[in-house]
């Protein structure tokens, strides 16, 4: 296992092998797909470059429901208005960050040196893909042993433990960016 | 003596300075590591106070973040769910 260091010159390093990049960018890819605002069809043109999608709605799935939260649980009409004014700027940042992971994979070798400003894209990538894949197994603080030991032949097993190895890189940047 | 003391002002509302707050919720997947580090690089608190505010998510379930005006608690709640934290806002009472 790789993990991210630093250079010498401070620059941050990731050490993948072939097979992790590859993951990697399948990770990157389906994340892009998953956070991607719905094309806007009757909406409001004008409204779009501004960020305001009028026909955002409570997310059905989970996992959207977890990157993109209520932010005023006890008040559904302020939480669809705040959620019509935010969610379509906060999908376009996350794409942007899937994005940026993108062309840093997109060198060769096995060394993938970030550029400065790519790091919080990184780090708010490996979470967002976290929370994604969290979300679907339904990890809870109690029942990782539980996850870990499922038979090869669930699905969940091996989502446990590309989120296992997501967790590990993600802990790597945020230990080498606390001062 | 008092009687003019006792003529006292009008009743006025206190105004209350601050009266929002920002929550940020427990979970199981956000590392313990990242939301001390978020805490320090959004709010600018030191490494203490971060990491008090972590561990008051992670025991009590959730912790005061920041407190404002209303819009200045939409600014921190959309900040916090761009770096993947669940967080409300509310009214403080």
């Amino acid at each position: 296992m790789g993990g991210f260091s630093k250079s010498l010159t401070g620059r941050v390093i990731l050490r993948v092998d072939e097979v992790e990049k590859g993951l990697l960018v399948s990770l990157a890819d389906q994340v892009c797909e998953f956070v991607s605002p719905e094309p806007h069809g009757h909406s409001d043109p004008l409204a779009a470059i501004v960020g305001i999608d009028m026909d955002a709605e409570f997310p059905d799935d989970p996992a959207m429901a977890r990157l993109f939260p209520d932010a005023y649980p006890d008040d559904p009409e302020a939480a669809l208005d705040f959620r019509r004014f935010t969610q379509r700027s906060l999908q376009e940042a996350k794409l942007a960050h899937a994005r940026t992971v993108l062309q840093s994979l997109s060198k060769s070798g096995e060394k993938v040196t970030l550029g400065a400003g790519d790091v919080p894209s990184w780090l708010g990538f490996l979470n967002d893909a976290r929370l994604a894949i969290g979300t679907r197994i339904e990890i809870t603080e109690d029942n990782h042993e539980e996850l870990a030991d499922l038979p090869e032949d669930d699905p969940r097993h091996g989502m446990f433990h590309v989120y296992d190895w997501l967790t590990y890189l993600q802990e790597s940047l945020v230990q080498l960016l606390l001062p | 003596m008092s009687s003019q003391l006792d003529l006292a002002l009008p009743e006025t509302e206190v105004v209350v300075d601050r009266p929002w707050i920002t929550l940020v919720w427990n979970d199981p997947i956000n590392l313990m590591s990242y939301v001390t580090y978020v805490f320090m690089e959004y709010f600018k608190y030191d490494r203490a106070k971060a990491e008090l505010l972590m561990m008051d998510v992670h025991e009590k379930g959730r912790a005061v973040v920041s407190n404002g005006t209303r819009e200045e608690m939409e600014r921190d709640v959309t900040a916090m769910h761009g770096y993947g934290l669940w967080a409300t806002l509310k009214k403080d009472d």
